[in-house]
């Protein structure tokens, strides 16, 4: 089955790591919940238990690995609203984004809710977030994770997408859109469960009308993040080209302290624009755990 | 705080609610009360985001006591409070969610679905 990544051995560096480390099992990552504990606290408490958690970042205290820990959703912390089961570089794309105390934000794509979750934890429950998700039986859960980890400032709409309302602009947008989900092979075993392959040659355009409309409800000033778990350049640089050719947009760089590569600028016979060199990478033989891929755009002033 | 026919909702007070009310809103913030029947009683996602800043009707309880409420047994609690829900807190302060006290016997509230049997278990 990984044979399947072979289409991308001219861009993946260090391809037979690559190979190997997706047959490893995926780490247990956790992000600690500041709306409810202190990581300090958490820790130790954890600890007691004879649960040792991991730092697996210098700069985000909040982000540990929790290597012996299969289930962590059966912890009572979980329960509590103390903790939130989170792949590590999924975990990165809030904080990337990093959204400002009182400002507005809009999560395109949110079920089932941790990135949202983890934006009013950085908001510090201020501000307002627009939680938006088209299938309501997705909000069954999306709901819960808001409400179980004590998020007081974000209302939950049904809108397609890319047919978001232009009625309000936002300081901030997270488009994490539908994806093959190439990365989450590791977690999976698959290489792309989310749709059947008519619906993943849609992807794309799918994923060219989020971003396209995600850029235009951004305020003059706002910054946005377009993230995948894929490999893909089809669903990554590519959707992302098209924006900088038909939009005044520019890249911001991914500022993260995980070793990521820079975007790639040529595939399949296809030439992107240079300045994706400033979106991100992530791989996990570099990164131990799911692939992903993330572009920080902004207005050009 | 928003109101629908049997519950209410607490979200932050910022100017954007008004910006996006020409929105279709499924959810708004937090449900922090629910009428049940004649009462209004306080959710458990309410009253864990918020109970840490009680300073009355509070019950710390340990582990046992805690299996023994969700198997649906009450316990005694030795402490002068008038009949109703109280907050029950686990550990350092770890706000569980609710009980219902009467006359110095509490019977648990808390959701059991959500609390499962590996949960219950402290090293």
């Amino acid at each position: 089955m990984t044979g399947f990544f072979e289409q991308y051995i001219d861009i993946i560096p260090d391809f037979s790591s690559f190979q190997e480390s997706l047959q490893s099992p995926l780490p247990t990552h956790i992000r600690i919940n500041r709306l409810k504990t202190e990581p300090a606290a958490l820790i130790r408490s954890l600890e007691e238990k004879g649960v040792r958690l991991r730092r697996a970042s210098q700069r985000y205290d909040t982000l540990c690995l929790a290597p012996p820990l299969s289930f962590p959703g059966n912890l009572l912390e979980y329960y509590l609203g103390y903790i939130h089961p989170q792949a590590l570089t999924s975990s990165v794309a809030a904080l990337v984004l990093s959204p400002e105390e009182d400002c507005s934000l809009l999560d395109m794509c949110a079920a089932p809710g941790g990135k949202t979750s983890h934006c009013a934890e950085i908001m510090n429950n201020t501000g307002l977030i627009v939680s938006n998700d088209l299938y309501p039986s997705r909000h069954v859960a999306l709901g819960h994770t808001l409400a179980r980890l004590g998020v007081l400032n974000a209302v939950i709409t049904a809108y397609q997408a890319q047919e978001f309302p232009l009625k309000h602009r936002f300081d901030f947008v997270l488009a994490d859109v539908p994806c093959s989900c190439e990365g989450n092979f590791r977690k999976t075993g698959t290489t792309g469960q989310y749709r059947g392959i008519r619906g993943k040659e849609l992807l794309p355009d799918l994923q060219k009308k989020i971003l396209f409309r995600g850029f235009d409800l951004l305020k003059e000033k706002g910054r946005m993040l377009y993230s995948t778990c894929t490999y893909n350049p089809r669903e990554n640089e590519s959707v992302v080209n098209r924006l900088l050719n038909e939009r005044d947009a520019e890249l911001f760089p991914i500022d993260v302290d995980l070793d990521a590569e820079p975007g790639t600028t040529e595939w399949n016979h296809e030439i992107y624009d240079k300045r994706l060199k400033r979106t991100a990478r992530f791989y996990p033989h570099r990164v131990d755990s799911v692939g992903f891929f993330m572009a920080g755009i902004g207005r050009r002033s | 705080m928003l109101r629908s026919k049997k519950s209410w909702f607490l979200i932050a007070n910022t100017a954007y609610i008004f910006s996006v009310s020409q929105l279709k809103v499924s959810q708004a913030g937090l449900r922090a009360f629910q009428r049940v029947g004649d009462f209004i009683k306080p959710t458990t996602r309410f009253i864990q985001t918020f109970g840490r800043f009680a300073t009355r009707a509070k019950v710390h309880i340990d582990m046992p006591q805690l299996q023994a409420l969700l198997e649906g047994k009450k316990i005694h609690v030795d402490m002068s409070l008038d009949n109703g829900y109280v907050i029950l807190a686990i550990g350092e302060d770890r706000v569980l969610g609710l009980g219902l006290y009467i006359d110095h016997m509490v019977s648990s509230q808390l959701p059991r679905k959500e609390i499962r049997d590996a949960m219950l278990w402290d090293g």
